[in-house]
């Protein structure tokens, strides 16, 4: 992220993940307000499809790095003592990557 | 210039433009589009950080039938958790149509004073009625 000195590469993938995310809270708003409330089994079954699965990992994956993106960029307009930055940019780091392995192993782990 | 300023006597309330320092902070307003912009950040950080949350709640609803019972008994039954869930909700929908909305003044639209002030407003009116919409349905 550094060492795109121009932010060209960050302001297109920012808006490019957004995309991603935005249809599949789209979608998933739709299926709410037309279905309501899923039981545990329409809920779970639904989770249970691949293509939507995949599109969940995805979705889920463009929502890490577009607030990575996000965050990195945000902590510098507020934060001038360098060793703070340094910190909450490592936290940004960890939590991205945590999730990023949390939600491959929620979808495609072991139950 | 000089000579208006030594002709009239300056006016009290006259403004002048400098930094503002930190004991003006209580009188200094934020301009409407400036309130939608730091909402937008806020809501951000929210959701990155909230996740923390929303992950383990993704996990617990698909693991077998009696965790998405759990799920639902500590969401809908805690009003606290309820107020968070809400929170988040609507932290989604605003970052969503505000980022709609920045991603179309980036194109160089919308932004003349008066439109700028008109779409934040429509962006704080549809995420709350979006919001509400959602929750009705969900109740």
């Amino acid at each position: 992220m550094a060492s795109n000195q121009s932010g060209i590469q960050d302001w297109w993938l920012q808006r490019i993940s957004a995309g991603i995310i935005a249809a599949y809270v789209l979608l998933l708003i739709v299926l709410l307000l037309v279905n309501g409330t899923p039981t545990a089994a329409q809920w779970q079954a639904l989770f249970a499809n691949n293509a939507f699965k995949a599109f969940t990992l995805l979705a889920l994956i463009a929502t890490f790095y577009h607030g990575l993106i996000g965050v990195l960029h945000i902590w510098p307009d507020y934060i001038k003592n360098a060793a703070t930055r340094a910190t909450l940019n490592a936290l940004s780091w960890l939590a991205a990557a945590g999730y990023a392995l949390y939600a491959v192993y929620i979808l495609f782990g072991l139950k | 210039m000089s000579d208006v300023t030594k002709s009239k006597p300056r006016p009290v309330d006259m403004p002048t433009f400098r930094n503002i320092a930190v004991s003006d902070l209580a009188r200094y307003r934020l301009p409407l589009p400036g309130i939608a912009s730091i909402i937008h950040r806020i809501t951000g950080i929210a959701l990155f950080f909230g996740l923390i949350l929303l992950l383990p709640m993704l996990q617990m609803s698909l693991k077998s039938e009696a965790g998405f019972e759990a799920f639902r008994t500590i969401v809908w039954g805690n009003p606290l958790a309820k107020l968070v869930m809400i929170g988040l909700l609507f932290a989604i929908i605003y970052h969503l149509i505000a980022g709609i909305r920045h991603v179309i003044q980036d194109s160089g639209k919308w932004l003349d004073l008066q439109v700028s002030r008109s779409t934040a407003s429509a962006v704080f009116v549809s995420s709350v009625v979006v919001t509400a919409l959602i929750v009705w349905r969900l109740w």
